[in-house]
């Protein structure tokens, strides 16, 4: 029976029907429906980690242990994790291991568009790519016997097209897993350089035998046949448009694309008259083909950066823009519709707070990370995740003079688990003053509400241990630990400055539940009396959806005002005001 | 047309506005009618109060998932300024459903009015046909200015005359599976058909 899924559903779907037996991960978009389609299926166990390496230590663990796993991330999460998985290729597997990277080109909601199938080449691992949700569901399935035929971790590479598509699927019965009993064995599990060394040739001969067997693979790198002459080599989403672009031509679609099946690609060059390259990001096919002594042109027909899409890949095989766009919006100024902070949102009053203190905020990876957008304009950096706090303490150290009295770090509280701790941890042992911000609304908002280890709540919505920031604050040894809530802002105002004046470094951690997720509802619509109001702006200032600008004065959206009453606080007529409850 | 060819389908508004849930109807009931379907979405950032898309591609095969510039046969926006932003996706002869509704983007200061005063003239100037759904309003009357969606997929059946009422009916089935939600929406589905008399 065909079934409707995300890619990333039909991924979980995959997992299941492939005996999955664990699964762990750290929310990143596009990947993180993964774990959460994956969660409600019988007879595997899902787990949030807090951050990506920890989780692929798990899973590493449970595959010795003979339980089928995967593990997902997005593509910089690949670099947390990096460490375990370029060695963990070297350990090997017992039961199928599978490393999910949900790439993303276009950065639709990434700091930078890093293409990870190289990773799996320096790594040696090998790597399947799905193109749509429906091999998604297949690969995954037959991933994780391919990682044990081959005892090699499997880079599962996704894109957001693919994780964020929706198709047809076709779901099929679980396999029955193979079992696995553990084994000490200290030659394959101890990397220590003499055993490490031995390895090394297991991984190369690891990497010939996939070789031989892709070349001779028709379910992984099918080759369909054409009329044309032309021969198109692809991978992943962009075989799509290939097929859409230029329905004649003969198509390599590579599904194993670490080790590239070289003998196949030479056969397929062989049958064809001109030999294209349409990939997504770098020309990883395209070098290795080229190093491979085969004629192949990709780079130059199509953008070095950046999404395909079907307009950019006919003209990259017809060789002619098709500009079929005949509604012209030439002239007509458009004003863009930034994300932005949700009404009530407790991060808010934190950047107000921040932006008239005039403080140099090195910020982090979260929604928060819009408190460096126009009009709250707080925060000056976005690096990766818990960047934060170290970026604070070499600003502090090297600034000099106001700026390094001025010095916070601003972090979230799923990003402080993630990455956070070890900062402050240096912080602590070198004696810096800085002081640290962490914005504390109990989940993983950004990406969809998933809980952390501070939420006290498992990815099935059961409660879990539950840790709590402060202390651990305390515990690596910060002594000035404060906890306020933000709305009140001049008591929030009161504490940032005397902890920025304290001689050693200091956390504040700033509690607030994510309205969003916990659906707060502070009080009825703010109310603004035209009369009072003197058009001074501050209001505007606060970046609220709920206020904008009529004829030069405010006006309050009551559908979507929900009473957090920081406005009100800002507005120096006392024009704006929370109603009364009336008592019913 | 029995979809031989592509049919697409856009889809656009802001988020929260239950882009998504339209777009799965649709795709549900496309299915239901054994056609293949791909649909696109962007999760994550966007969904902070930005503006939203999704691409819904109905055909006997389809390839890719991506709607080009030009290539919509129709477009459904939840609000005027995002059926302006994804106008030039609409083909020359392509029909715009646009919902009667204008929601701000984030104002930044005072002095900076930030809504286009003309966009209905716009929309009227530049859209080769525009079908005006007062589907906010629609859905407050209804009681639930949630099924303002279902109207406007209400209003997009009318052009879509390969899937059937019994499509939709299981699209709309599978997707709420409350009896009394599904008598809601099968309501405001045929609401949003009959204010779109058929061309």
């Amino acid at each position: 029976m065909k079934e409707l899924m995300l890619g990333n559903e039909a991924v979980a779907r995959g997992a299941y029907e492939g005996g999955c037996a664990f699964g762990s991960g750290y929310p990143g978009t596009p990947s993180t429906e993964i774990l959460e389609y994956l969660a409600p299926y019988e007879n595997v166990l899902v787990q949030w980690a807090p951050n990506e390496k920890v989780g692929l230590e798990v899973a590493v663990g449970a595959s010795m242990a003979g339980a089928r796993s995967v593990v997902t991330m997005k593509h910089v999460g690949l670099n947390v994790a990096a460490d375990p998985f370029f060695s963990a290729g070297y350990m090997g597997v017992n039961a199928g291991l599978i490393v999910v990277s949900a790439d993303d080109p276009a950065m639709h909601s990434s700091q930078n568009e890093q293409d990870n199938r190289w990773l799996a080449k320096a790594a040696k691992v090998l790597m399947v790519e799905p193109a749509d949700a429906e091999e998604g569901r297949w690969m995954m399935r037959e991933a994780f016997a391919l990682s044990e035929q081959f005892d090699s971790p499997v880079l599962f590479r996704m894109t957001t097209r693919v994780c964020h598509q929706t198709g047809v699927v076709q779901p099929e019965d679980p396999v029955e897993a193979p079992t696995f009993d553990y084994e000490t064995d200290i030659f394959k599990h101890v990397l220590l350089p003499g055993h490490a060394r031995l390895r090394r040739h297991k991984v190369e001969e690891r990497l010939v035998a996939a070789e031989a067997f892709g070349n001779e693979s028709n379910l992984w790198n099918p080759v369909f046949g054409g009329s044309n002459g032309v021969g198109i080599i692809t991978s992943g989403v962009s075989f799509g448009y290939v097929r859409e672009a230029m329905p004649e031509a003969s198509v390599l679609k590579l599904g194993l694309t670490n080790p590239l099946p070289l003998d196949r690609i030479r056969r397929f060059a062989e049958s064809v008259k001109e030999l294209i390259v349409v990939e997504e990001l770098d020309p990883y096919l395209e070098e290795q083909i080229l190093a491979a002594g085969v004629t192949v042109e990709g780079l130059a027909r199509r953008p070095y950066f950046g999404e395909l899409n079907l307009p950019l890949v006919e003209e990259a095989l017809l060789g002619e823009g098709r500009d079929k766009v005949t509604i012209s919006l030439a002239g007509v100024e458009i004003p863009r519709r930034p994300p932005t902070l949700c009404p009530g949102c407790g991060h808010r009053p934190v950047f107000k707070v921040l932006r008239d203190m005039k403080l140099n905020v090195m910020g982090d990876i979260g929604c928060y990370t819009l408190g460096a957008l126009k009009p709250l304009s707080a925060q000056e950096t976005c690096l990766c995740m818990g960047a934060s706090i170290g970026m604070a303490e070499g600003l502090e150290l090297f600034a000099g003079g106001k700026v390094a009295e001025r010095v916070v770090a601003v972090i979230g509280d799923s990003t402080f688990f993630h990455s956070g701790i070890t900062g402050l941890i240096d912080l602590v042992v070198h004696g810096s003053k800085a002081t640290v911000l962490i914005l504390d609304n109990s989940i993983t908002a950004m990406t969809g509400a998933q809980p952390h280890p501070g939420t006290g709540v498992d990815v099935r919505g059961e409660e879990a241990a539950r840790i709590d920031i402060a202390d651990v604050c305390r515990g690596v040894g910060v002594k000035r630990v404060a906890v306020v809530e933000p709305y009140d802002m001049d008591n929030l105002e009161k504490v940032i400055a005397e902890e920025l004046a304290a001689d050693e470094v200091s956390a504040i951690v700033v509690r607030a539940p994510c309205v969003l997720n916990e659906r707060v509802k502070f009080a009825e619509p703010v109310e603004l009396d035209l009369s009072l109001c003197n058009k001074c702006g501050l209001c505007i200032r606060v970046g609220c959806m709920a206020i904008r600008e009529k004829n030069g004065y405010p006006e309050i959206l009551a559908d979507l005002c929900n009473g957090c009453g920081v406005c009100v606080q800002v507005c120096p007529q006392e024009a704006l005001t929370i109603p009364e409850k009336v008592s019913s | 047309m029995e979809t031989g060819r592509i049919v697409n389908v856009m889809l656009s508004g802001v988020g929260g506005q239950g882009i998504l849930t339209a777009g799965r109807l649709l795709a549900l009931a496309a299915l239901h009618r054994d056609l293949d379907v791909k649909m696109s979405e962007v999760h994550g950032m966007s969904q902070r109060g930005g503006n939203v898309d999704t691409h819904v591609r109905l055909g006997a095969a389809v390839p890719s998932s991506l709607i080009p510039k030009g290539g919509a046969d129709f477009l459904v926006s939840f609000e005027k300024l995002e059926a302006l932003r994804y106008l030039d996706y609409l083909k020359p002869d392509g029909v715009a459903f646009v919902n009667k509704l204008e929601i701000s983007p984030l104002t930044v200061a005072l002095k900076q009015p930030n809504y286009l005063d003309d966009v209905d003239a716009l929309l009227e100037e530049k859209a080769p046909h525009l079908i005006w759904v007062d589907g906010t309003e629609m859905a407050r009357a209804m009681g639930d200015v949630r099924m303002v969606n279902v109207i406007l997929l209400g209003a997009l059946a009318t052009r879509l005359p390969f899937l059937r009422e019994e499509d939709w009916d299981a699209a709309i089935e599978q997707r709420f599976a409350k009896p009394k939600v599904r008598e809601a929406v099968k309501a405001a589905f045929r609401e949003g058909a009959a204010v779109c008399p058929s061309p």
